[in-house]
Order: structure tokens, then sequence, then C-alpha cells
């Protein structure tokens, strides 16, 4: 069957990283063809170079359409011929309406005046093309999330796009909008619109798309006909290796307690009514304490709290390595040797435009120096090693680190808490939003730091990334301990019945 | 670092060009060694607020009540030494102290009560005006009594002689070069990307031309003005402190991400209160260079200052949101501004022109960082 667009052996380089390396792909007429990868594999560049956001000549190798070699200059140059990207960040106007935003730059018009009556009938067509049974009319603020997607789709529609190409779409959505997505694609798919549809959600892939190609480090690996694969076959191409055990937890003998909570209540300020009750733990060395608990059950607040970065302390103590902690100063938490990777990496773990060298060393600095200046050359032999045995996927510690990938970025935040020579570590959500791969090697990092005898704390909102890496777990309920279990009690079942 | 020259860097380099151009034709005194050397004094006056303002732009706060600072200190020295006859240097110490006060205070109030920085120098750009012109009682108070000089006069009218110019600018010249090729070695043993040879050369080589012109250009005087080499003392501090020091980078953490530093154990609230005690010296300085250099203090010494300052900053790419600046772009922001205003003077512009131009350069200046933020 020939090809409805084809990617023929295409190179792609950015200064000091090729993002891409011959790659192949090809789309056929009237099918959904899954793209599957980990953060870094290429996905991203890949679409921006079907979309025309990177132009022809700006990588090796061809673009083809059905007949030729296609030469995008530009977004508008695949638009034309009706390609269209739906991205995980939508691009409505939340202020106009649903129509409005439809023909949001190519409105009909009656000379030079917008004609409103063709406007609002020719959008409600498209709205029950995909299925969305709301007035044109609306401000698009007052849709949700799975309903803005949909008028992206219409807007798509509306431009004659004959391949949709979704990235991540169903990663803010809830089941019941990822099953009104998927038959729509159904939908469409019979009406001869081909899509590419990139998801880490390998259900959705094996219940939607008739082939699946994997790209992994820029290459493409392979692509199957969906009935002749499986998905641990998939996730293998995706990752490299087998994952035999996907949670690697090597139990090590604890020793002395590092850390210890007791009766802790604590408040968001003074005089506010008291968030966390009667909160006692003990951490020893080498040891995983997880804590879990639903949204709001305050596993954030307690770590931030005890690091010194949040509440006010009705009464309670904490002791680390014997210091007491009053729990209002990260610089007294660092200097007894507690450190903290927080949940949102972006906004609490890094300064996002400067260099990986910079984020690094920040919480060492001041013991980086000789006399009052910054001994560089020791910084960066420190960082030097730390970017190494982290293995941050970048060009040098002087590449930007807000152009890095989620886990490598997360590594950096890893490796700056690392350096300060913690003896205890909060990982809040260490593995949010990065790959499988990457997940992996933090996996694999806490065990090196407890088999070296330090203490980690971890929180996690998933429950077998939890299961699998404590050796005992705490069980947050609204503020309050509802449980805590060893390793071999733990079932979900009891420790949601804790967190409930 | 590895040299990226932008198109920003250019248009910057073209506009001191064109503000030369423009007054050189409009005036032939304009280039001439005289006006030189007063330009070097206004230059030096300006860059050194500006490196102060530099401290707290960076963390990203502000400063408006530089100025009237200014203003205050010159006056503290001045009814000292001409009222009370004290002698000048005497002088000086409670002025400078006083300024580190209300700069310690003025960061304190910033920091502890989370009050914006734009208000809190607001309050104290009016109250320090006030309290200058309560100080001097309004009068005009002169730096020297009946003209003879003293050790605040010749802060501005101490030229170091033709022969020791020539060696200090020898001597800078020497130690630059030794700097670059060290950092060079340094860097390309770390691994890291290095200009190529003739490129470090060639940027040495430039500087050196510019160093020679200007003391040629001086000497031509009188030497070069004592100002300069307290700029010179004054941009070699900051540079290190900025560059060299946990201070430093802690102050760039802060203005990328305030709330990242503080989990990262930067002690933000005490390195905000630092940077802003550290301004209140550089305003001490340039308190008394400028109320020299006015010859007397009156009640206009300092007026609009702190907007030269902050255009100073804001031309040399400093980011008012924070995080991004250096000293060598502040200095050379500074120079764009000290040229304008010197060219303006010389050409007898009227003061109503002189304010719409300042506020056209300030607002320029800051439609650009607004337009480069955004990329």
């Amino acid at each position: 069957m020939p090809s409805l667009l084809e990617a023929c052996a295409i190179t792609k380089r950015f200064p000091g990283v090729t993002a891409l390396r011959e790659v192949s792909f090809d789309l056929r007429p009237g099918e959904i063809h899954a793209l599957c990868g980990e953060n870094g594999a290429g996905k991203s560049t890949l679409i921006k170079l079907l979309s025309g956001l990177h132009p022809h000549g700006s990588y090796e190798g061809e673009l083809r359409l059905a007949d030729r070699v296609a030469h995008f200059r530009s977004v508008a140059d695949a638009q034309r011929e009706g390609i269209a990207v739906i991205y995980q960040e939508l691009a409505l106007v939340p202020g106009l309406s649903i129509a409005e935003n439809i023909f949001l730059g190519c409105e009909p018009r009656r000379g030079l005046l917008i004609d409103w009556e063709k406007l609002y009938t020719d959008a409600r067509l498209f709205l029950t093309r995909v299925g969305l049974e709301v007035s044109p009319e609306t401000p698009v603020a007052q849709l949700g999330i799975g309903q803005q997607q949909l008028v992206e789709i219409a807007k798509a529609l509306s431009k004659q796009t004959r391949i949709l190409i979704l990235d991540e779409p169903t990663a803010a959505l809830a089941e019941r909008e990822v099953a009104t997505l998927l038959d729509l694609l159904r939908g469409l798919r019979a009406q001869g619109i081909a899509s590419i549809y990139i998801s880490h959600k390998l259900d959705e892939v094996f219940a939607l798309a008739d082939r699946i190609t994997v790209l992994r480090d820029g290459a493409t690996i392979s692509t199957h006909d969906r009935a002749a694969t499986s998905k641990a076959r998939v996730i293998r191409d995706m990752v490299g290796r087998e994952i035999s055990e996907l949670f690697p937890r090597t139990v090590s003998p604890p020793g002395a307690v590092v850390l210890r909570a007791d009766r802790l209540n604590v408040a968001p300020s003074a005089h506010a009514p008291t968030r966390l009750h009667d909160i006692s733990f003990e951490v020893r060395a080498g040891e995983i304490l997880g804590i879990g608990g639903l949204m709001g059950a305050g596993r954030t607040e307690l770590l931030m709290h005890i690091f010194g970065a949040w509440g006010a302390r009705i009464s309670g103590a904490v002791e680390i390595s014997g210091h007491a902690l009053s729990g209002n100063d990260p610089v007294t938490a660092l200097r007894h040797g507690l450190a903290l990777v927080s949940e949102d990496r972006k906004r609490y773990g890094l300064v996002l435009d400067r260099d990986i060298g910079f984020n690094l060393s920040l919480s060492s600095i001041t013991h980086l120096c000789r006399g009052v200046l910054v001994d560089e050359e020791t910084e960066v032999r420190t960082n030097q090693n730390f970017f190494s045995s982290l293995r941050v996927k970048a060009s040098s510690l002087e590449t930007v680190v807000g152009t890095l990938s989620g886990g490598n970025q997360q590594k950096v935040v890893i490796g700056k808490a690392l350096m300060t020579g913690p003896t205890v570590i909060f990982l809040d959500e260490p593995t949010r939003g990065i790959d499988v791969g990457a997940k992996l090697e933090v996996y694999e990092l806490m065990n090196r730091l407890t088999a070296e005898g330090k203490a980690v704390v971890l929180v996690s909102s998933e429950l077998p990334e939890l299961m699998g890496m404590s050796d005992r777990i705490l069980m947050l309920h609204e503020g309050r301990v509802g449980g805590e279990f060893t390793r071999a009690e733990a079932t979900p079942e009891k420790l949601l019945a804790a967190a409930m | 670092m590895k040299t990226r020259l932008s198109p920003r860097d250019f248009s910057l380099f073209l506009s001191l060009v064109a503000v030369w151009a423009f007054f050189a034709v409009a005036s032939p005194q304009y280039l001439s060694a005289r006006n030189l050397s007063a330009l070097s004094v206004e230059l030096a006056i300006t860059a050194t607020l500006a490196l102060g303002m530099l401290l707290v732009i960076l963390p990203g706060h502000i400063d408006l009540s530089v100025g009237s600072g200014v203003g205050l200190v010159g006056g503290i020295a001045a009814v000292l030494v001409f009222n009370h006859g004290w002698p000048a240097p005497l002088a000086f110490i409670p002025a400078v102290a006083v300024a580190l006060l209300l700069w310690l205070g003025q960061g304190a109030l910033i920091v502890r009560q989370r009050i914006p920085a734009f208000i809190i120098t607001l309050g104290g750009l009016l109250v320090f005006k006030g309290v200058f012109w309560l100080v001097i009682n309004t009068h005009t108070v002169p730096v020297a009594p009946g003209g003879r000089p003293n050790m605040f006069s010749l802060l501005t009218t101490y030229y170091l002689p033709p022969f020791a110019s020539y060696t200090v600018i020898a001597l800078v010249l020497v130690g630059l070069v030794i700097v670059t090729l060290r950092a060079r070695r340094r860097r390309f043993s770390m691994g890291f990307e290095t200009d190529d040879a003739e490129l470090t050369f060639l940027k040495l080589f430039l500087t050196g031309q510019a160093l020679l012109l200007f003391v040629l250009a001086v000497n031509q005087f009188r030497g070069i003005p004592l100002p300069v080499l307290i700029l010179g003392v004054v941009a070699l501090l900051i540079q290190m402190i900025t560059r060299h020091t946990p201070f430093g980078r802690h102050l760039y953490a802060i203005g990328g991400n305030e709330e990242a530093a503080f989990i990262s154990g930067v002690p933000v609230q005490r390195v905000v209160i630092g940077a802003y005690v550290l301004l209140g010296g550089i305003v001490a300085i340039t308190g008394l260079l400028q109320t020299a250099y006015s010859g007397a203090s009156t009640t206009t010494v300092g007026d609009s200052m702190e907007l030269d300052a902050i255009a100073a900053c804001v031309i040399g790419g400093t980011s008012l949101r924070g995080g991004r600046g250096s000293v060598l772009g502040v200095i050379f922001g500074a120079l764009i501004m000290a040229s304008l205003l010197n060219g303006m003077t010389l050409l007898a512009v009227s003061p109503e022109l002189k304010f719409i131009a300042r506020g056209a350069v300030l607002t320029l200046a800051v439609w650009m960082d607004v337009k480069l933020a955004k990329r």
C-alpha cells in the first residue's frame, strides 16, 4: 500500500546532540499509527519535522507525501497539505467562543466584516462531527479539558485535515473522556482521516492503533502490526532491555535511627488551624521509608516542614542524628545532613535558565570555596562527577537546564541534593513525569544510597512504586498517621484502607 | 566563557558609535581631551552607582531611593566640612555610616516585612530627599571652605600624572592578559569550549587599543581622573563578588527562581539584605563623588540618578526580572547614558528636552528588555 506520509532516513542534529538518527516512519491512508518511546527518544522532534516546525533543509533525509518529496518551509505549508497537530498543551483562547476559536484567523467574511451567521452554522457542523453537543457560542473557558480537545480537533477538521497528529492527548483526561476521544479517532479513521497517536499509555495504544512504531535514542527500533506484537515486546523495545523487575529494591540491613519525628503538630502558619496531627515516625540508616496517602493527606507538607520550608510547628520535635531541627530553616536542615528533592522540580528544584553546573552546585557552593572565593576547579570536578555518575544526557555541564528532558532535569535536582552529602534524603514523587528508563535509574540510585548507609524517605502517589521500593510504609490520612506497614505486610487493600 | 555576540551586542555598540558620531558632528568640543576627561568622570560616577543597582536587580528587586541617597550622603559630608570645620576624611565616616544603616533598614523592611522594594524605596526617595534638604537647610554648601582644595574636592579634581597613568594602564593590560590566558587554559583543561586563539588575541588587542586610546586622550588633558580609578576598583570588586563568590551565585539563583533557591539552602533574606547594604556603600561613594563634582551640595544633587542607574543596567543587558546581568554590560550601558547626558549638556540642550531624552532612552531600554525576555 502506498504511504500517505513517509519519513525516509531522517537525521536531525542540534548543537551537541543528534536528536534523530536515520529515522524512518510511514503512515498509510486510513490507519492509526502509534508512536511510542521514552521521553527524549525523539518523538517530539519527529512531529515537529512532520508538521513543518523544523523546516525543510534543517535535517538530512527526505519527507515524502504520497507521490512527491515534501518541502515544508513552515507550519502553514504542512497545514496546506492537510497535516494538523494537537499538542498536549491546548492552544485555544479561553475568552472566545467555541466557534470563534475554530475559525480563529480564517473567519468567514462578508466584505470586510465577519459573517457571524456562517461562522456559527459551520462551527455547529464541525462540532457534530466530533460529537460535541454544546452550543458553538459557549466560551471555551467554560469547557472541560476533554471538551477543549474536541474543539481543537474540530478546528483541525475545519482546515481540511487529512492527517491528524496527537501528542499525548489523554495525559490530562478523565477515563470517560478518553473513551470518547478513542471512539472519535476510530470514527475519523472510517472517514479516511489517518492519525499519528503518541502516548505513554500502552493500554490506549493497544486499544486503538493499527501499527506501532517504537523510537529509542533517536532511532527507529521497530514497527509492528498491533495484532502481531505484545505490550511486553513494545516495552522491551522502548527500554532496550527486559524489565524483569520493575522495582529492583535490594533490602539492606537497617542501621541506627537517623531521623526521628515525635508527635508533630504543624499548622500552615502561626494562627491557622492545625494541618498535621501527632505524627511520629523513625527512619534508620540504610532504610527506605515510604509515605503514602491520598491527595491532600499532608505528605508533601510533612516533608517540607521537617526540611524547614513549610508551616509553623505547634508542638512536637524532630531529631536528625541527634540534632534537633526546628523546622523553619532549610539552611540548618541541609547543614545537619537532610536533603530534599521536591515534587515540583520546575518550581522548587531548578533555576531553569542557568546551566547544569550552576544548578548542581547551588546547594553546596559555600563548601566549594577557597577563602571567600569559589574554587572553580574543585567545583567543576565535583559537578563532573555527579554529571557522569547520574548519567545526565546533555552535551556538557554548560547546557541550560530548561532545555533538558524531565528525566534529566530530575537527575540534576537529585544530584544537587546528593552533593550536600546528606545522611537522610527526602524524595517527594521522584519519578513523576519521567520515563521508564529514567525511573529505573532513580530506583537503582535509591538502592545505592541505602547500601551506602543513607536513609531515604520516599513519598509517592503510585502504590506499586511505594510497595515496590519501600522497606516500611507510613500511610497518612488527613494529616494523621493512618497506619504503618512492613514491606511484607503491605497489600494495596491494606494501604488504601489506611489512607481512607 | 565562549563568546557569543548577539545582535543585541552589536546594536549596543552601534548605538554608542551613533551617539558619539552625532555629538562629534554637532559640537567640535565633544571629542576634545578636556571633554573626554569630563566624560570619563561622569561615566565613572554613573557606572559606579549602576553597579550597585545591579546587585539588587540581580535578585529581582529595585531601588528608587539611590538618587536621594546620593544627595543626602554628599550633604552630610559637606555640612560637616563647611559648617562644622571637620577635616574631609573624618566627615566621610558618618556620611558613609548613615548610608550603610539606611540601606540595611530598607533591605530588612523589604525582606522581613515582604513589602515590594518598589514601594519601600519610593518612600526612601521622598524621605531621604526631605532629610537631605533639612541637613543642608536648602542652602548651597561648598565641599571646600574658601575654595582651598581638600580631600573632598580632590575626589573629582585629582588626576594621576601622565607617567603614572601609562604605568597603571600598562599594569591593567598585563593583568588582563594573564587573567584571560589563565582562564582560557583552565577552561580548556576542564574540557569546556573556548574561543579560538585568534579571537582571544583579537579581544585582548581591541581592549588594549581602547585602553591606550583612553589614556592617550586623558593624558592630553591632565591624566587619569581619580573617579575612573575608583570605578576600576569598584568594578573589579563587584565582578569578583558576582562571579566568584557564593554570595554572587546566590544573587543569580534568587533572581532566576527564588523558591528553588530557598529550597536549595540559599539564605534568601540574608543575601538580599546583604545586596542592599553593599548598594548603600556604593551610594555613599557615589554621593561623595557626585557632590564633589558639583563643587557643592545643593538641592538638585542626585536628582533622577536612580533612573540613569536603572537605565544603564537595562541597556547593559540586565533583566529587571532578575537573574541576568553582568558588570561589563552595566559599564557599557553607563557609557551610553553618560555619553548622551554629557553631549546634551555640551550642546546646552534645555532641561525640558533632557528629561524627554532620558525618559525615551529608559523606555526604549526596558522595551528591549521585555522583547528579549519573551524569546
